[in-house]
Parts: structure tokens; sequence; C-alpha cells
């Protein structure tokens, strides 16, 4: 466990020292800033609310707003931040194998799981940490403006640590089987931006394949690929107090985010550097 | 007498099933004394790394087995006592030469309150004090192998291995390291280099062996490489005449004529003190008998050769 715990203390310290990292950092401040400069120039009466139709009445205006403006940003917020964050991240296993680093790192009295274990835990706790940073700074901001102090929206903090977690979880596989960061940040994008979303309504595909071999198949890749898109349905669905309805896509998720960090550990441990 | 490593038999085939199958070790064995200076030789691609690989769980043996201070290779823990400068490292280049020996520390498992004396006591060792507070990246060859020894050192481990530790260092620095690894040897610590510079070997080895193709050619000390038993030279006392000796020793193989003295092979002690015995019987006095010694470099160039 000790040894764990150093793997991913040196992981988060090595996260810290990228320039991406800081890039990450630099864009949240910027989004804070943003909100910032936008609470303290409006008042909460005439705040522009897009989109929604919120029947503003009476003493719930600031609640109501401030429900709406969390509605607004949540989903850009959750692609942003998962954008950033697997920027962030794709390169620690292929920098980790690099040659004359994975070798020292291997003569160490730390195991191979250990190692793949801190490297895991270390990204997360660094996401975990810039996604705080920014979605509390924003939950504090609203709340001093529209004195809506409602938690709800800081459930985003976990559920958006847990898909990158998920989508780390599979860059690290890629990663040691590739050793090529560029290869592990395409397939996430492809699965949160592309693959994901059009699982989530494979309905249309059955209509439009009319083969029960396609729907077995389309039906297989649904329940294997995270479930970004839903996740990210989940997310406003708790923003707007409805909870959470069905759990089946962070299961299935969460399975596959067990099922990369085992083949990582075992690809892992067998192989020669 | 307890062994600091013991390899039995390895073998190392990279890609076994492919057509481009490597083997890099052959049913290789070694033995290497706790408290001993090793150094390992071999041309390029003999599979010196391999074996260094194999000893620190960072490649897989297909066959055999082997035991670092008594403990399976296959138990991670034994690398607490274990050091390693592999051949062209690559540190974490965000960290200065403090940060660096602090992040191997805990790496390696080093947990004492002393952390920060080790660090100085090291730094101090390895000439880098002036440089503690820079960036790696800004570091030269020659000081990037000496941090590298320092990190090899950080957990005071009772075996190292050093993989080519003195490439990039000019002369002085080579001095300074062998004297490192000697003081090292003086306290008990067991050395295990591999290294393309013999002489440098040749200076500070106890044992010595070399490797070709995957396959122990030849293990001995160093002594027993570079003496050659059957030659020697023979000092006399005046000039001589060569003919004179030519037929005076015709029955053995006389070469290297100078003014005072030539070079003689014989086939054992009793064949020299014939030889000495017939100078002396023609009045020609010895003033000095030496025992010719070969270089290192010599040695491994033909066993390589031979090979």
């Amino acid at each position: 466990m000790n040894n764990i715990w150093v793997a991913t203390l040196l992981t988060i310290r090595e996260t810290f020292s990228r320039k991406i990292f800081i890039l990450f950092a630099g864009v949240s401040t910027l989004v804070l800033l943003l909100f910032g400069i936008l609470f303290i120039s409006v008042s909460a009466e005439n705040f522009p609310v897009v989109g929604t139709d919120i029947q503003i009445s009476g003493m719930d205006i600031g609640s109501e707003i401030s429900k709406a403006i969390k509605l607004f940003i949540v989903n850009p917020l959750y692609g942003l931040g998962i954008f950033l964050a697997i920027f962030s991240v794709s390169s620690i296993i292929p920098q980790m194998l690099e040659k004359g680093n994975i070798d020292l790192l291997l003569s160490k009295p730390i195991s191979r799981t250990q190692l793949i274990l801190g490297k895991f835990f270390g990204g997360n706790i660094v996401v975990l940490a810039n996604l705080t940073y920014l979605i509390f700074s924003l939950w504090l901001m609203i709340g001093i403006k529209f004195g809506d102090w409602d938690l709800t929206f800081l459930w985003s903090i976990v559920i958006i640590t847990f898909v990158f977690a998920v989508l780390y979880a599979m860059i690290i596989l890629i990663g040691i089987i590739s050793n090529s960061s560029i290869l592990a940040m395409m397939i996430s994008y492809l699965i949160l931006l592309i693959l994901s979303p059009i699982l989530a309504n494979r309905e249309f595909f059955y209509q439009l394949f009319e083969s029960k071999i396609a729907e077995f198949f389309i039906d297989g890749l649904y329940y294997f690929i995270p479930k970004t898109a839903e996740i990210s349905n989940i997310i406003s669905e708790i923003n707007v107090g409805m909870g959470i309805e069905d759990f089946q896509p962070i299961l299935s998720s969460f399975a596959f985010l067990i099922l990369n960090i085992a083949l990582s550990i075992i690809i892992f441990s067998k192989k020669d550097y | 007498m307890i062994n600091a490593i013991e390899v039995n038999n390895l073998t190392k085939i990279y890609n076994p099933k492919s057509k481009n199958a490597v083997t890099a070790l052959s049913d290789f064995s070694l033995t290497v004394e706790i408290g001993k200076i090793f150094g390992l030789l071999g041309p390029n691609g003999a599979g010196k790394t391999t074996l260094i690989k194999i000893l620190l769980g960072i490649v897989f043996q297909n066959s055999g087995n082997a035991k670092i201070l008594e403990e399976d290779i296959s138990n991670y823990k034994v690398r607490t006592r274990i050091g390693y400068l592999p051949e062209n490292h690559k540190f974490p280049n965000y960290l200065n030469g403090e940060d660096l020996l602090k992040y191997y520390a805990k790496l390696s498992g080093y947990n004492e309150n002393d952390l920060s004396k080790r660090i100085d006591e090291l730094l101090a060792l390895v000439k880098m004090n002036k440089w503690r507070k820079t960036k790696v990246k800004k570091y030269s060859k020659g000081m990037l192998q000496r941090i590298g020894l320092a990190q090899a050192l950080i957990h005071n481990p009772d075996l190292i291995f050093l993989d080519e530790p003195t490439d990039g260092v000019d002369p002085i620095g080579r001095k300074e390291i062998r004297d490192i690894l000697i003081s090292l040897k003086n306290e008990g610590k067991t050395i295990f280099v591999n290294s393309h510079l013999l002489s440098e070997v040749e200076l500070i080895s106890d044992r010595v062996a070399i490797l070709n193709n995957g396959k122990l050619i030849k293990e001995g000390s160093v002594e027993e490489f570079t003496t050659q038993k059957e030659v020697y030279e023979v000092k006399l006392n005046k000039e001589f005449d060569s003919d004179l000796i030519t037929n005076l020793l015709i029955s053995y193989e006389i070469f290297e004529f100078k003014k005072e003295s030539f070079k003689v092979k014989v086939k054992d002690e009793t064949e020299l003190d014939k030889i000495t015995d017939l100078l002396r019987q023609h009045d020609l006095g010895i003033r000095n008998l030496n025992n010719i010694k070969t270089s290192l470099e010599d040695i491994f160039i033909n066993l390589i050769n031979k090979n």
C-alpha cells in the first residue's frame, strides 16, 4: 500500500510539472474569471437565462436562475473538463515507458502492479483537484451571487472524475500496448465525442440495418464502451434535482474501468523493457 | 561463502516465436562473491545489459534461474538492497539534483530520517553539491553520470549494478568514480560493472567475465587474465650477442631481443630453471626475471576473435 502511495505521489508531482497541466489549470481559471466578471457586472434580476423557460417569480428568482445557469454550464463543463483532463494525462504512460526511465523504475522495490495503480490514482487525483478547483469555485460564486447553496452541483466533480477515470484506465492500457499517447487520446476522444453519443441512440441503427446480427453487435458495443454521453445526461438530471434513474451506464462503465486496469496490469507484468 | 549473485543456466531469447528471434543469453551461469567488484565485458550485443535487466526484473528469462543476495530475482522486495545505474538513463527533467535523489530515495523505499544528510553526503561524494539546485535537464552527460551514481547509492544498497558508469565522464571524473567504487568495496558492498572501457575494469575489478553472443567465454581474476604464465622477460647484467643466446637456447622459443634483454616462452618453471642454469654456465648473469603481463584489452580482443 505504501508503494502505491509513493507511486501516486510521484505521479502527482510529475503531472503538476507538465505545461499541459498548467494549461488545464489556466483554462479553468479563465472560465472562473469569465463567470466572475459576468456575475459582478450583471445583477441577479437582469441575468440572461439562455434556452430555458423558467418562470421567474417572487422569492425563487435566485434559486431558479442559479439552477438555469448550472444547467447551462454543466454540459460544456463536462466536455471541457474531460477533454482537457485526457489531454493532460495521456502521455503519463508513454513517458513512464521511455527507455532509460522504465529501467530505473522497474529496478526499484516496487511491483509493476503497484506502479500501474500509482499512475492511475495519481492521474485521477490531479484531475479531481483541478475539477474541484473549477466546479467548487463556480458553486461558490453562484452561491454568493444567487444565494443558492444546493450541494447537488458538487456531484459534478465526482461524476466527471469518474468518467475521466474510466477513460484514463483505457488510456493506460493503450499506452502500455502501443506506447503512444496520440493513439490513446484519439481513441478516448472517439469514444467521448462520437461512439458514446451515437450508441446512446442505438435504436436508430436497429431500424437502419434491420438485422438481428447487427442489433446484437451494436448492443454488444453499447454495453462494452463507456457511456460518457449518458453519464453527461445523468449530471444534468442530478442538477435539476431528478436523481439517478438508471445506474446501468455507471455500472457498465465501471466494469470497463476494472477490465482495462486488470488488462493493463497483466500485460505490463509480462512485458520486457 | 555467500554469493551476491548466483545465475544458473539463464537463457533469454527475444521474439522467440518470430523469424527475427535473437538469443541474448544462452545457458549462462555465473556467481559473484559478496564484497567484490565484478567486471562483465563483452562486445556490443553480447548480452551484458540483458543479464543485468533479468537480474533486476526488467526483462524476463525464458529459462534458468537466478538469485540476488540469496533471494530469487522474482521477489521485487530484494531490490531495496540493490542500486542500479543504467546505460542511457533518463531522469525526470523537471527535478533538480537534490529533488532527484529524494525522488529515487522514495522509490527505493528509503524511509530514514537522515535523508537530507544522506543527500548532502552523496552530492559531496560525486562532486555535485554546486549543482544541487540546478534542473537535471541542464546537466552535461558527465554530470548526469555523477548524479546517476548518487541515485544508485541513495538508499545505501549492498549490491550495485553499474552499466557503463563512466560513459561521457572526463578522465579526472573517471578516476574519481573509480575511487568511489573502490571505497564502496572497502565498505563491503558488491559492485557489478558492465563496461567497454577495459582498462578501467582492469584497474578496479577483482574478477572479470567475458561474454560473447550470450555465452560466457572466460571468467577469472584480473590477475589470471592478464598474467601470461609462460612468457618471461630475461634481463642480463651485460650486453650480449643474440646469436650466442639463440644457439644456446635453441630448443626454446626466444624473441624480442634488446641490448640486455630478451623474452622466452617456457612450458613450466622447470624449463625456466634450466634456462637460467644454462645462462649462468656461460657467464651470463641474470639481473632480472619478469613474468610478462598482457593488458586485459589484448586478452579480450584475442578471446573475442578466437570465439
